[in-house]
């Protein structure tokens, strides 16, 4: 397991790399700079040219990168340009909040997607199931964006139970973990849902039904362990997003967090942040797959194998 | 349970609420939330001399010398007097005596002998540029002597950019300044900030020197003011019809209706300080065609965008510039306005001929325009109006909607574009230089006008003018040359408007100023 893990980590090495590369060159290569941003109206074109060599954006691209990943292995992700403080003090400032409404809706939509998958797995084809799929269907297929203006009219402006928007209160958190929830509720039950049918039809579960056994024990006990393996590597794919995957919910609900100051920041094309940015999130995915990766070695010595 | 126990319980209640109330109505009374315009959302700083985006909040921390009302005229803020000499060489400027920032430090003339250096080398040094020293006359009396004369020097003056800082906290903080902490001598004192979400700040109980914009001289009425940030418009909305928060500073046309049905907000609208126009191009043909220029400008039908599209709120545009300001009351020959018949007849004259499919052509080419935007519902639905409208002379406009963060970017390319749908948001006549002038072109002389009679108008106006009449006279002519040549279309001037709580707050009944800003607040009154 440890040779597994260590190979493992070493892959990440020109990955990172490479995830470097692209990062740099996309917000680079975009139409439009930061200085754009920041020239008011009066200013001589001259004025622009300096502000151009200030930050540096006169130099060759190549260089630039060369220079950033230079302070990268420093630790050092620079300053924003338009919101001039250290971009790592912007990023520690905003990941907190992603990381509480993400992790806060990873949990729900983990809890409530894998029993509403068995449950509805367990009473195949009955009202319940036929309910839940129904449930799943419009959950998966509302906007983010609208069925999280939903939640604010119901929840907020008619019943008055939480707050309409911002973070300053912890139940300012309950109607985005909901929105943001709902949508992995309905990937995460899906999922639950299919693998137990898959595994309820191998031989072990004939043999587990000719003993006498309960279809319903059968079905938690035995179908459900099995069937979480391909419900742990979907997991794995969503922890990036809970770094920056709420940028609607975000959005709509005033919170603070990465994707807000990511779609600020591009909006402004602020180099240094969009780069630091888009870098957590690149390295939220990788770590979330290794991890998953790592939990599916350590439940199936067949993935182990995989790498010898 | 007794009586006794009852009726015990009872007045102890009855006690401990009046406590209560007692303990925070007055506290809850005079906090009043904001919501920021979306246009100045993002500001990453109080620091009003580097900053090159700032918020109202800049306003209330810091005060300027002078502040300037809708008329366009100017009042006293640090300042109490000032004057030009003749040749427009030095200006004059009486201070205000008894003014205190906010750490204490007194204000007079030394701190602006101070504050004008600071601009050099920062992003708003052309603010100053003008400006050759400042010399100290008396502890509350400074001259600037002048480079060149500079009829804005009160225009300048006025910006938020020339908030003034306090010396010995600026100096101390450096780059931290505005980030971490902003020290003025404003009405208000900054509290805390958090960049994209919220500012906020409490009262300056020292303030008594509010300009005679206010009714308030001082200190303010609202003790403690929270300046959000919410960039879903239908947010916002709910957060002021639930009481989430007492102000929307800023209201997009399209809510009005809603804000207006409802019995507890109020919405005042104010002359606009935004114009939506139309650049062509002049260096692509067709549009090097001034008969192709100006028939595209008489096409564009401005009463019925303002009306189908802005239900009649806001004005139509016919010249360049903002309705408010002295330079738009230019010839009104010069004024573009709707004129189908014009716009066919030059068509014809430029050999545009009617082709099939109500499309003109000119030796079998389709007169076919690019026409650009960029993303937002109202510059889509204002450029598939104009595209329709100019269908109807014969032209056929194909839309790109561009992003707007890439769009400036893909003006630069100078070529790739021919006509835009476009808006600016300022109050000064200068804006004619920004956006026509020869050194700047691609953007933000989308129109790629580089006329060398234009230039010399432009140039008188910018840098030949002695005194603010001078000024206003140079601009009228350069303007009306701008309007001569058609290089562009002007289509539509929005109104500003703002919407509030009427069971929360109480305004005053004049808002003086350009718009909703410190003179006003220093009068508003928490229920």
């Amino acid at each position: 397991m440890l040779n597994y893990s260590v190979k493992r980590l070493l892959l990440l090495v020109p990955v990172f790399l490479a995830v470097s590369v692209v990062i740099f060159m996309i917000i680079h290569l975009v139409p439009g700079d930061p200085i754009d941003n920041m020239i008011q109206i009066g200013s001589s074109p001259e004025q622009r040219a300096v502000l151009i060599a200030r930050y540096g954006l006169d130099q060759p691209l190549l260089l630039q990168y060369a220079v950033w990943l230079r302070n990268l292995f420093t630790g050092d992700l620079g300053d924003a340009i338009i919101l001039r403080r250290p971009v790592l003090e912007l990023i520690a400032e905003n990941l907190p909040h992603s990381l509480r409404l993400g992790g806060l809706a990873f949990i729900f939509s983990t809890a409530v997607g894998i029993a509403t998958g068995a449950l509805a797995a367990v009473f195949k084809d009955s009202w319940i199931d036929r309910g839940v799929m129904a449930l799943i269907l419009l959950g998966s297929t509302l906007p983010s964006f609208w069925l999280g203006l939903l939640m604010i009219l119901l929840f907020a402006v008619q019943l008055e139970w939480f707050p309409v928007s911002g973070a300053r209160t912890w139940t300012a958190l309950v109607l985005p973990v909901l929105t943001i929830g709902l949508h992995g509720v309905a990937l995460v039950s899906r999922v639950t849902r299919a693998a137990m049918l898959d595994v309820g039809r191998r031989d072990f579960v004939l043999m587990l039904h000719a003993k006498g056994l309960s279809h319903r024990r059968i079905q938690l006990q035995h179908v459900l362990r099995h069937a979480l393996l391909p419900v742990v590597t979907i997991l794995s794919l969503r922890i990036g997003w809970i770094v920056g995957g709420a940028v609607t919910i975000e959005f709509v609900f005033a919170r603070p967090g990465l994707g807000s100051l990511l779609i600020t920041s591009l909006a402004q094309r602020d180099y240094p942040v969009v780069q630091g940015c888009l870098l957590m999130l690149a390295m939220a995915v990788m770590l979330g797959t290794l991890l998953g990766d790592m939990v599916q070695a350590a439940m199936d010595p067949r993935v182990r194998d995989s790498l010898k | 349970m007794t009586s006794f126990t009852r009726s015990f319980r009872l007045v102890a209640l009855a006690a401990a609420s009046a406590c209560s109330m007692a303990a925070f109505t007055p506290a809850w009374a005079q906090d009043a939330t904001f919501v920021l315009n979306s246009r100045e959302a993002g500001a990453p700083t109080y620091n009003p001399i580097k900053g090159t985006k700032l918020n109202i909040g800049n306003n209330l921390i810091f005060d300027r010398m002078v502040i300037q009302d809708a008329d366009q005229s100017f009042h006293g803020q640090l300042a109490e007097s000032w004057e030009s000499s003749a040749d427009g060489m030095s200006w004059t400027f009486k201070l205000r005596r008894g003014v205190k920032f906010h750490d204490g430090e007194p204000f007079n003339a030394k701190v602006i002998e101070w504050w004008i250096p600071k601009f050099k080398g920062t992003e708003n040094a052309f603010m100053t540029e003008a400006i050759d020293k400042v010399v100290i006359v008396d502890d509350y009396t400074v001259r600037f002597q002048m480079k060149n004369p500079d009829p804005s020097m009160l225009l300048n003056m006025s910006t938020s950019f020339m908030g003034i800082p306090s010396p010995k906290s600026y100096d101390a903080l450096g780059d931290k300044f505005g980030v971490t902490a902003a020290v003025g001598s404003g009405p208000f004192k900054l509290a805390s900030f958090t960049v994209g979400q919220q500012t906020k700040l409490v009262r300056n109980d020292d303030y008594r020197w509010a300009s005679d914009l206010s009714k308030n001289r001082g200190p303010a009425k609202i003790k403690n003011l929270t300046l959000r940030e919410i960039p879903e418009d239908s947010t916002a909305f709910l957060e002021l019809k639930t009481g989430g928060v007492d102000m929307l500073l800023g209201v997009p046309t399209d809510f009005l209706p809603r804000m207006e049905a409802e019995k507890s907000l109020k919405v005042v609208t104010m002359p606009g300080t935004e114009v939506f126009y139309m650049p062509m191009n002049t260096s692509v043909a067709p549009l090097t065609d001034i008969k192709v220029r100006e028939a595209i400008a008489f096409a564009v039908n401005q009463k019925e965008i303002l009306t189908s599209i802005f239900g009649g709120l806001g004005a139509e545009a016919n010249n360049f510039l903002v309705s408010s300001l002295q330079e738009s009351k230019i010839d009104p020959k010069f004024n573009i306005r709707f004129n189908p018949d014009r716009a066919r007849k030059l068509l014809d004259e430029a050999g545009w001929a009617m082709g099939a499919g109500g499309i003109r052509t000119k030796a079998g080419v389709p007169l076919t325009v690019k026409l650009w935007t960029q993303n937002g519902t109202q510059f889509k639905r204002v450029t598939e109006v104009v595209q329709a409208q100019l269908k109807a002379v014969g032209v056929n406009a194909e839309i790109t909607v561009q992003d707007p963060a890439s769009i400036n970017a893909m003006y630069k390319k100078q070529t790739d574009h021919q006509l835009a749908v476009r808006a600016y948001d300022y109050t000064n006549a200068d804006i004619l230089d920004w956006f026509f002038s020869g050194t700047r072109l691609g953007y933000p002389n989308v129109s790629m006008w580089n006329d060398p009679k234009a230039e010399e108008l432009n140039a008188k106006a910018m840098k030949g003018s002695r005194t603010w009449e001078e000024r206003v006279t140079n601009f009228k002519a350069y303007h009306e040359y701008v309007m001569s040549q058609f290089v562009f279309a002007p289509i539509y001037q929005p109104t500003q408007s703002f919407a509030y709580s009427q069971t929360r707050l109480k305004l005053p009944d004049t808002i003086r100023g350009i718009k909703m800003a410190t003179q006003s607040i220093m009068d508003i009154e928490v229920k």
